[in-house]
């Protein structure tokens, strides 16, 4: 380690700087999030959700692996354990699907200074997890009660609280709290906090330096992110069309349902797929990198 | 809104630190705090997920009655209990009267309740080993148990920083209010003060990421010097550091005891699947 | 024969991106049982010196590097810096990031662990007693005092048992008297366990009493390496250096600037000081000092009689809540008056209630008796908001008053925020006072130590309040810019009614206080003028404070007051000598 290294490569140091300041900043973030009391106007809930502008500024200023990861983390130790609220295996799912939405936001970025981009990328990001978090939900009740489909518009109701919170989610805490202070901060913080760090600030308009262990899991994320599209609109119209189908017309329920839980199920699949492909890649990489 | 100001004020540096860490780390006084952390972990495992593929209800209600146990024995905060059901019932609640209006009827509860049932077990047997477990020993436990040391490592580095982090957090917001203007009025539903304070918590981190982000080099330089990397990569470290977790008699019995209860309860279960409803 | 235990050879250092070097060709050795001060002015590359002993410098800091390090006789190339600081404990200047773990015991013994010593929580005990820390073994670190996290940091250095022992400047924020316990347990560690011991001080009086060896760093390339008294005699050179000798050398050195002898050097401390004044001047005697005697101190004085109280504080008492849920009272049933155009002074030790009683005034913390007015207004309970017009405090870390990103934008948010009319020129007014013009567009963060405390109080002065109160507005600085620092608090005389310091530097106490009050515990042991209080040495010692070096010499010079700057000093000293020399010619 002890030559400079060209381009946007870390040390292993770096890379633990950025987990722990990802990790300390979203961490306390989520503290406060936690205690600031919600406006609950019937099934909608006007909530500040999270301070997802703190990994999402720092996803695109830094390596957005170490960034997402650690302010995934720092949630589940400030937000959760040190609470008192640490929800298990339940958390393992938020932590997947964070770290995913923030990383994928992070490499969408590739010049900070361009506040279009910025924007684009943060809404989308709040977007990703939202969505996923809601799938995720979906797929517990549809777990967890037997006989879903036997249970008038039980699966209706699902896909309409999901489907609002997800909306809610997007449309306030994700302008309010993802959007407008992301574009307000990176650009700001461009070049300014790299320097503390000790380290060189991004190029801008360079992709990432694309190593060998890079190339994939830009594919895969792409992928998946077309296929969270997709998903999207098919689950949203899917969701109406059931509405339509509430008298005894079960028959065609039930085949909607199975779309509907195939895809998620593939979705869900997917995730975990990358995530697994990713942990070994950093594995190796991180072993690569204590062997140079 | 008044409780926007009083989730303010509760946010004073003091009042968090002592209420957290030192609910942290004042488990150890309990029964199952004096377990070995990876029985608890272990334990928890099964209770985590195996609730979610059980219809069985006779069998849901006999696990929740062991949880109602493990979670006086662990004297959880009554607060987080209440959060929890709380939790639970706008969640299933909500889930009923849409079901409801989609034309649903009475019926569609009765897997509900089911659901809920689950969701209980689930949740008291997360309060219950989580709250039994100060941060030192979950991290060890995790370690042990072969979870990244990294992430052991952070777990306890969160709080020896949380005080420092939230004593900064606390001098910046004040420098925001004393050189800053709160609105004159309090608008509509208190919408004014409520905007002015979130625009100041937002604005915080700012200033906040960058002063973290020095404090964040000398740590880890420090942390090289004090040789972490070190002993990330050596095995013999982390043997020595768990040295100290061992299986009691008391582990033994409370795992076997735990085990025999739900193989009976299994076996009743199927005996008399409709015990409740 | 002391072995080598460090050895620098031509070690040229450049930080990535950076144009010059930051070390030029530096060549040093270190003698096992070594006590070394490391001096030079802010940014003459001290601690960029100290971080090439354990390796972080060329492995951890990546930039161009040229020259050898030997460590204990093998050559640091290839040797990471975990294993090169096996042997050398390195102690930062910010030191409370170094502390990792969440209680005293685990941070300790977390180095020796890492190293896999199976013995490693012995390791951690015996670095406690070493340090005197055992009693706050299971204690959580942030309920540590700043002195004993200082002290934490150096125990989890000490429990590898190093050989050589880095200190980045071990005293800078702690009372004189807490400064003297961390400097007499490195002089055990450097005596009785023969560690090797480097510091980076600002302090001349501590390298004086403590330090064998002074290494004199500029611009990045060592000019010398010198014993103490030979290094410290050299005042003109270390003057142009902005280094300041001790008080005493410096008065020997004004009174006598002749190059010496080699044999004859200043004296470093006031015990030498006075053989060495009695010897120069041999006839002093004790009464021929009336004719000035009440000229110099007298006449600020004078005009301070009946003036209007800004500050009211009656029965004020505060209490935190501990861990534990006991309560702990930090103020006691404390009055207080405090009058326009006064400088105050507010000393005490570590704990004394000098920030809660500046936090109460500035209406930051609720009393939890009493009430405290200020210009009239009850303050106790007013929202932050409202209360910047009236205290303004300035806190002890300057950057945690930096919310925006450049100067002027600081200076300006409280102005905005309200909407002042002439705004803009009074934030051009305040860029002028203090200075700041030509960093005006700079990010206040990346400004030096002396420049940031300029920005802070400028941020404060802005807001015109009736009383400033600023929290040790000398700690971390270097000794040039604490002088220059001095002169800034004179500007804000101009801006500001009354200001409130709270500080362990006496020699700034010395210089500019009006009146000081001392705290113990609590409460307001002793109110009144400097010559009341520096005279009273019991009441000093009861507060954890010490005399400055001038105050001490005039002392046992037996001078017929107190000197507190050292101009007084010399004035004092030259008529002395007229008077001594119009005797003799009678």
């Amino acid at each position: 380690m002890s030559t400079l290294k060209g381009r946007y490569t870390l040390t292993q140091s770096q890379k633990m700087m950025i987990f722990v300041l990802s990790m300390s900043l979203y961490g306390l973030s989520n503290m406060f999030t936690e205690l600031i009391p919600s406006v609950q106007l019937g099934p909608i809930e006007l909530s500040v959700e999270y301070f997802a502008f703190i990994p999402l500024t720092l996803c695109m200023l830094f390596h957005p692996l170490y960034a997402a990861v650690g302010a995934a983390v720092g949630e589940m130790i400030f937000g959760e354990l040190m609470l008192g609220q640490f929800g298990g295996l339940g958390e393992l799912e938020k932590f997947i699907t964070f770290s995913l939405a923030m990383y994928v936001a992070g490499r969408m970025v590739s010049d900070p200074k361009n506040r279009m981009q910025v924007g684009v990328a943060a809404i989308t990001g709040v977007a990703i997890h939202q969505f996923c978090s809601a799938a995720v939900d979906i797929v517990k009740v549809w777990v967890g009660v037997e006989e879903l489909e036997a249970v008038q518009g039980l699966t209706e109701s699902i896909v309409v609280i999901e489907g609002v919170g997800f909306l809610n989610n997007v449309l306030f805490s994700g302008i309010l709290f993802a959007l407008l202070p992301t574009m307000y901060l990176v650009p700001r913080l461009y070049g300014k906090i790299e320097p503390l760090l000790g380290m060189k600030p991004r190029e801008r308009n360079m992709k990432y330096a694309t190593g060998t262990w890079l190339s994939p899991k830009l594919v895969i994320s792409g992928i998946i992110l077309a296929g969270i599209a997709m998903g999207a609109e098919l689950l949203s119209e899917s969701g109406w069309s059931l509405g339509e189908f509430e008298l005894p017309g079960a028959e065609s329920n039930e085949g909607m349902l199975i779309w509907v839980s195939m895809l998620v199920a593939a979705i869900v699949a997917g995730i975990a797929i990358t995530i697994q492909i990713r942990r070994a890649a950093r594995k190796r990489h991180e072993a690569g990198q204590i062997d140079a | 809104m008044e409780a926007v100001k009083r989730a303010l004020n509760r946010i004073s540096v003091e009042q968090i630190k002592l209420e957290l860490l030192g609910n942290a780390y004042n488990s150890s006084s309990t029964f199952l705090g004096r377990l070995d952390p990876r029985t608890l972990l272990v334990w928890y495992i099964f209770f985590a997920i195996v609730p979610w593929f059980v219809y069985n209800r006779t069998v849901l209600l006999g696990m929740f009655a062991i949880m109602v146990v493990t979670t006086i024995l662990s004297r959880v905060s009554p607060y987080i209990l209440f959060i929890l059901c709380l939790g639970l019932i706008s969640q299933v609640g909500w889930l009923f009267l849409l079901s409801l209006f989609f034309g649903g009827g009475i019926e569609s509860l009765l897997p509900m309740l089911t659901l809920t049932l689950k969701l209980s077990v689930i949740s008291l047997a997360s309060i219950t080993v989580f709250s039994s477990l100060d941060p030192e020993r979950l991290s060890d436990g995790l370690s042990s148990l072969g979870v990244p040391d990294v992430f052991a490592f952070s777990l306890s580095y969160g709080y020896r920083i949380l005080p420092t982090l939230l004593e900064e957090f606390h001098q910046i917001l004040l420098s925001f209010r004393l050189r800053g203007q709160r609105p004159l009025r309090h608008g509509l539903i208190y919408w004014r003060t409520a905007t002015y304070y979130l625009r100041i918590i937002v604005l915080v981190f700012y200033p906040l990421m960058l002063n973290t982000a020095k404090r964040s080099r000398t740590t880890i330089e420090a942390l090289e010097t004090r040789g972490f990397t070190y002993g990330l990569n050596n095995p013999k470290v982390k043997k020595l550091k768990l040295a100290y977790l061992k299986m009691k008699i008391s582990d033994w019995c409370f795992l076997s005891g735990s085990t025999v209860y739900i193989a009976l309860l299994f076996w009743f279960g199927n005996q008399y699947p409709n015990l409740l409803y | 024969m002391r072995k080598t235990v460090l050895e620098l050879n031509g070690v040229t250092f450049t930080y990535p991106g950076a144009e010059q070097p930051v070390l030029r060709d530096v060549s040093l050795q270190l003698k096992q049982g070594d006590f070394t001060a490391v001096i030079g002015s802010n940014g003459s590359g001290k601690s960029t010196l100290c971080k090439c002993f354990n390796g972080l410098i060329p492995h951890y800091y990546t930039g161009d590097f040229s020259g050898e390090v030997i460590v204990s006789g093998q050559s640091a190339e290839g040797r990471t810096v975990a294993e090169l600081s096996r042997t050398m404990g390195y102690v930062y200047q910010d030191f409370e990031n170094q502390l990792v773990r969440p209680t005293v015991i685990d941070d300790v013994s977390f180095t020796p662990l890492n190293y896999g010593f199976a013995d490693y929580k012995e390791r951690g005990e015996r670095a406690l007693e070493l340090t005197g820390l055992s009693e706050v073994r299971d204690e959580f670190v942030w309920q540590l005092s700043g002195g004993q996290k200082h002290l934490l940091a150096l125990a989890g250095s000490l429990a590898m048992d190093p050989e050589v022992l880095v200190i980045d400047e071990p005293v800078a924020q702690l009372d004189p008297q807490h400064a003297r316990e961390i400097y007499e347990i490195l002089r055990r560690l450097n005596v009785e366990h023969g560690k090797t011991i480097v510091v980076i001080e600002h302090h001349a009086e501590f390298i004086a009493d403590y330090c064998q060896n002074v290494i004199l760093m500029d611009n990045g390339s060592i000019r010398w390496q010198k014993p103490v008294r030979e290094a410290l005699s050299s005042v003109s050179e270390l003057l142009e250096l902005g280094i300041y000798p001790p008080d005493v050398t410096r008065a020997a050195w004004m009174l006598n600037p002749n190059p010496l002898s080699v044999q004859e050097q200043y004296p470093m401390n006031p015990e030498e000081g006075r053989s060495y004044f009695i010897s120069q001047h041999r006839a002093v005697e004790d009464n021929n000092c009336s004719m000035f005697k009440d000229k110099l101190c007298l006449v600020e004085e004078s005009a301070e009689q009946k003036k209007e109280a800004v500050v009211q504080m009656e029965g004020v008492g505060l209490s935190y809540r501990t861990i534990h849920r006991t309560l702990h009272p930090v103020l006691k049933d404390v009055q207080l008056e405090l009058k326009r155009g006064e400088s105050i002074a507010l000393i005490g030790n570590n704990g004394a209630g000098k920030s809660s009683l500046m936090k109460l005034i500035a209406g930051i913390a609720k009393p939890s008796g009493g009430t405290v007015h200020v210009k009239g207004t009850l303050i106790n309970g007013l929202p932050a908001e409202r209360l910047s017009g009236i205290a303004s405090y300035v806190f002890q870390n300057p950057e945690e008053m930096f919310i925006e990103d450049c100067v002027r934008k600081e200076i300006a948010y409280y102005l905005k925020a309200r909407k002042v009319p002439d705004m803009d020129e009074r934030v051009e007014n305040m860029l002028q006072s203090f200075r700041l013009g030509e960093l005006a567009e700079r990010d206040a963060r990346l400004l030096s130590g002396g420049q940031q405390r300029r920005v802070s109080l400028a941020i404060g002065a802005a807001v015109r309040p009736a009383v400033m109160l600023l929290d040790e507005p000398t700690a971390n600085l270097d000794i040039s810019t604490k002088q220059e620092l001095v002169k800034v608090l004179e500007t804000l005389r101009s801006h500001v009614e009354t200001v409130v310091i709270a500080t362990h530097d006496m020699q700034l106490v010395a210089e500019w206080a009006s009146r000081i009050i001392v705290m113990h515990q609590g409460q307001i042991i002793a109110d009144g003028s400097k010559e009341d209080i520096f005279a009273d040495e019991q009441l000093l010692r009861r507060a954890g404070l010490a005399q400055t070096q001038l105050m001490e010499l005039s002392r046992v010079l037996g001078l017929p007051r107190i000197c507190c700057t050292l101009e007084d000093f010399i004035v004092s000293a030259e008529l002395q000598k007229e008077e001594v020399t119009h005797h003799g010619s009678c």
